[in-house]
């Protein structure tokens, strides 16, 4: 059986450790390595499926699946799935984004076949029915409230997204609007299934304790009869040019003002994203970063700051999260910050401060390969959303050639007022008030609003 | 007599992780000084040696590391990620910071006008929040009753002096557990243990640790419902527990059992009830809190505001039905042998095989202890986890900590049979 498939690509995955891409005649893809330091497994299946390939008023359908993807197959009862990984020992979970969806097993190295039946089995014979779909609905408009509704981190993250994209499907939540969520219907569920979830849409990831022989020889007899899908091609957005600072406000039950502001940045994949990665280091990476220093030590103007380059293929964010002290406010922050961003085009860092950015990387990356799970996350990450696994190494080598120029010339470009998204959570008077955004900038009516 | 070490090498990565325990913790903090301990090791970690607070980041951050402080009941805990390269470097920092720290006047008011900042964002978090209170209500008697992080009143009675003779006294070379994991072979860590401790006073272990006396009698007060009220709320962060047994007592491995088959698993009754049968949570679970004295075992759990009364309700008949029956004869099996093949996943890594034996030596367990759990648990028969859930569960002295609002909740909260209901303000803790 292992004649069905070809070897793609391989590439070192960490010390002693190689991982080797795979393709079989269905277009399933696989990536294996071995890695013998404990006896078990990360068996992961990557989907190129995830919130971009939703539609407006249909949102939150692929993290539904991470919820049905769980329950009742031709095969499996309801909750057997989740009974045979844990009577093993094992876990199961996943985790859905813009660019994918992926479902998570870790297992004691004996049972991966059963790994690799159970998740054959739910990718061609899942059971999506009234009763289990209306169920899993509830649950996830109760993980909504719990993570947005009533958390401003996950309120904040949602408006900066709805307003800083006015065309790209990177605009809607990943958990979906709460009215989409709850008007989902079962024969769009059925059909979307349908759509992605077939063997030339996904990847399998597989590390730990196995031998690569027998783990092509299992997963051609539990997937070597499932047909591949005729894959609808997913248009190209192009998410306009910005040319106007927005800026979204609304009052929260919070103590003091929370700001969340994201620049347009390029994709994972792109050259600039990684001097971009360097400038998000020196501005609030570490501790002695020029933000961090500034504003919560310096000043004490904020009790944290954070910074984050989103890794999504399309273009998307350097975000800055601020959480202001007591007596000081979102707007004097963003000065602050203008200041900084400022100064860091008009004298670059030194080479020393670029190397320093470059240290933290290393450390980084080398911590992202410490388990199989974390190993099978990268590799997955970067095959499912980059195209090729091996950007996990490209990438951490474009790192290391980033120079103080290439830094001032990313900020300069990049991180400028009209290319910006501000969202800031102010606390409530002691009155109440609606808490429906109020929105500045071109012409952006305000998102879908907050459930109630 | 000299610290306890624990060396976990392997060359998978270029990297060295680096535990140091000093035992103690915040549960030895003066009453009315709470936050003391965690006051007093921040300070610590800003600025030592030669090094003002910018020198030393700047100094670990150039090197690629990191060198944290964590406070919790029991220890105070430095850690440290290096790159094996700059291993000896970043050493001779983390020494700094435990035999020499600086305590600089400035960063002792800084960090005293931070911390009621941290209690801010701990309020703006409905999860943290719940927690806080549930720590604070469900055995205030309790040494692990009293806050880590302080009140605004206790903050304002800790001073330097107190910060530096705790250090002074709890950093002894008796007192420390050092943990090391990664790149680096035993006689390197050997050379590395001489250069943490050489400089720090070979005393006795302090004699402010709290001792377990007596603990196990506390907390039988009956029900009691605390509505943490906080405005707009769409749901209700909810927390149900009572004070239990220490982690290590000879009914651990029985509850470790009752504790998987009640809410350690997706397959549990408590997951099963509230979340797969009637969609009321995304979640809920329970665990006996690991600690060197005796914890809560705690529920968990967070409902849709329209339910929460039903759910905290739901949950209290739940936790009274297993603890007067127990679980049964399958789910003990199956709960077993969840357990059993999840430990190679609990020491897969040298890090995670490091963590769990320092913990161990803090919590003063046989070495190994938890490692060989699985030996204990494949010994139990249904019968013994039933009579450990009947020693040790105990549902009609259970406090509940609801935060939610109010003016939706308090109603239907009130017949939840969870005892009195007190409300209180989201910002008054």
């Amino acid at each position: 059986m292992t004649m069905s498939w070809q070897l793609e690509a391989e590439a070192s995955a960490g010390r002693g450790v190689t991982a080797r891409r795979w393709r079989m005649s269905n277009g399933l893809g696989l990536i294996s390595a071995v890695d013998r330091r404990a006896p078990i497994v990360a068996l992961q299946t990557w989907f190129r499926v995830g919130s971009r390939h939703e539609r407006p008023g249909a949102t939150g359908m692929a993290h539904l699946f991470e919820h049905l993807m769980f329950g009742q197959t031709e095969q499996l009862p309801p909750g057997e799935f989740d009974r045979l990984v844990e009577r093993t020992g094992g876990e199961s979970n996943a985790a859905t984004w813009v660019d994918w969806t992926y479902y998570r097993l870790s297992l004691p190295a004996r049972d991966l076949e059963l790994g690799v039946k159970l998740e054959a089995e739910r990718m061609q014979h899942l059971v999506l029915e009234t009763g289990p779909v209306e169920s899993e609905r509830d649950v996830v408009t109760n993980e909504r409230r719990e993570r947005v509704e009533d958390d401003v981190d996950g309120w904040l993250d949602e408006q900066l997204m709805a307003h800083a994209f006015t065309q790209h499907p990177y605009r809607w939540p990943t958990i979906g609007w709460m009215e989409d969520i709850r008007a989902l219907a079962l024969p769009d569920i059925r059909a979307f299934y349908r759509t992605w979830y077939a063997p030339n849409n996904a990847t399998i990831v597989c590390i730990g304790d196995f031998d690569e022989d027998h783990l092509r020889e299992l997963i051609a007899q539990y997937y070597g009869g499932i047909t591949p899908a005729q894959l609808p091609e997913v248009p190209r957005i192009v998410e306009p040019e910005q040319t106007k600072e927005r800026v979204v406000r609304a009052p929260k039950p919070i103590a003091t003002d929370r700001l969340l502001v994201g620049y347009k940045a390029p994709g994972q994949d792109d050259p600039d994203w990684a001097p971009l990665e360097i400038v998000s280091t020196l501005l609030a990476g570490c501790p002695s970063a020029r933000l961090h220093r500034k504003l919560v030590i310096l000043d004490e103007s904020a009790s944290s700051v954070d910074a984050q380059l989103t890794p999504f293929r399309d273009p998307s964010l350097l975000r800055l999260a601020v959480t202001c002290a007591r007596g000081h406010n979102a707007d004097e922050i963003l000065q602050t910050i203008d200041r900084e961003l400022t100064s860091l085009i008009e004298k670059p860092p030194t080479a020393a401060e670029v190397e320093k950015a470059k240290a933290l990387a290393e450390t980084d990356f080398w911590s992202s390969l410490v388990d199989v799970d974390g190993k099978a996350e990268a590799l997955g990450h970067y095959e499912t959303a980059l195209g090729d696994f091996r950007k996990l190494d490209a990438i951490a080598k474009r790192l290391t050639t980033v120079t103080a120029d290439d830094v001032a010339r990313v900020v300069r470009t990049y991180l400028v007022p009209t290319k910006r998204t501000i969202v800031i959570a102010e606390p409530e008077d002691d009155e109440g008030e609606d808490d429906e955004p109020e929105v500045e900038g071109d012409g952006l009516a305000p998102a879908p609003g907050i459930d109630a | 007599m000299g610290p306890a070490v624990i060396i976990e090498p392997s060359p998978d990565t270029p990297l060295v992780w680096f535990d140091i325990s000093i035992r103690g913790g915040a549960s030895a903090d003066p009453i009315g000084i709470e936050g003391l301990h965690r006051h007093a090791a921040l300070l610590a970690r800003r600025g030592a040696g030669t090094r003002d607070r910018a020198a030393l980041d700047e100094t670990l951050d150039s090197l690629g590391a990191s060198l944290d402080i964590a406070v919790s009941r029991d220890s105070v805990t430095l850690s440290g990620l290096a790159l094996s390269r700059h291993l000896d470097a970043v050493i001779g920092l983390a020494a700094d910071v435990l035999a020499d720290p600086l305590f600089s006047e400035e960063e002792h008011a800084r960090l005293l006008r931070e911390t009621p900042q941290v209690l801010d964002e701990i309020r703006d978090d409905d999860s943290a929040l719940a927690t806080r209170w549930f720590d604070w209500q469900c055995c205030p008697s309790h040494p692990y009753g009293r806050t880590s992080l302080g009140t605004e009143g206790s903050l304002l009675r800790i001073d330097r002096r107190s910060a530096i003779e705790l250090w002074k006294r709890e950093v002894v070379a008796n007192n420390l557990v050092i943990g090391l994991a990664g790149d680096i072979d035993e006689a390197t860590a050997a050379r590395i243990v001489q250069r943490l401790t050489e400089r720090l006073p070979r005393g006795n272990r302090p004699t402010t640790i709290v001792e377990e006396t007596g603990l196990e009698t506390e907390g039988r007060s009956g029900r009691r419902l605390i509505l943490v009220d906080k405005p707009d709320r769409t749901q209700a962060q909810i927390r149900v527990g009572h004070l239990a047994l220490r982690y290590g007592h000879p009914d651990t491995a029985a509850i470790a059992i009752a504790e998987a088959a009640l809410g350690g698993m997706f397959s549990s009754r408590l997951m099963q009830e509230i979340r797969v049968k009637r969609g009321w949570s995304y979640g809920a679970g329970c665990a006996l809190r690991r600690s060197r004295m005796p914890h809560w075992f705690e529920i968990w759990t967070a409902a849709g505001i329209d339910v929460a009364g039903p759910c905290v309700a739901l949950t209290l008949e739940l936790f009274a039905d297993y603890a007067a029956k127990g679980p049964t004869d399958d789910e003990v099996d199956f709960a077993r042998s969840y357990l059993v093949g999840a430990m190679p996943f609990h020491v897969a890594t040298a890090r995670q095989r490091m963590q769990l034996a320092v913990r161990d030596t803090v919590f003063e367990l046989p070495q190994g202890y938890t490692a060989k759990l699985p030996e204990s648990l494949a010994q139990l028969t249904a019968a013994d986890v039933r009579a450990a859930c009947a020693r040790h569960l105990r549902p009609e002295d259970t406090v509940t900590v609801a935060v939610t609002t109010a003016a939706s909740a308090q109603e239907a909260l009130s017949q939840a049979k969870a005892g009195p209901l007190t409300v209180v303000n989201h910002d008054e803790y």
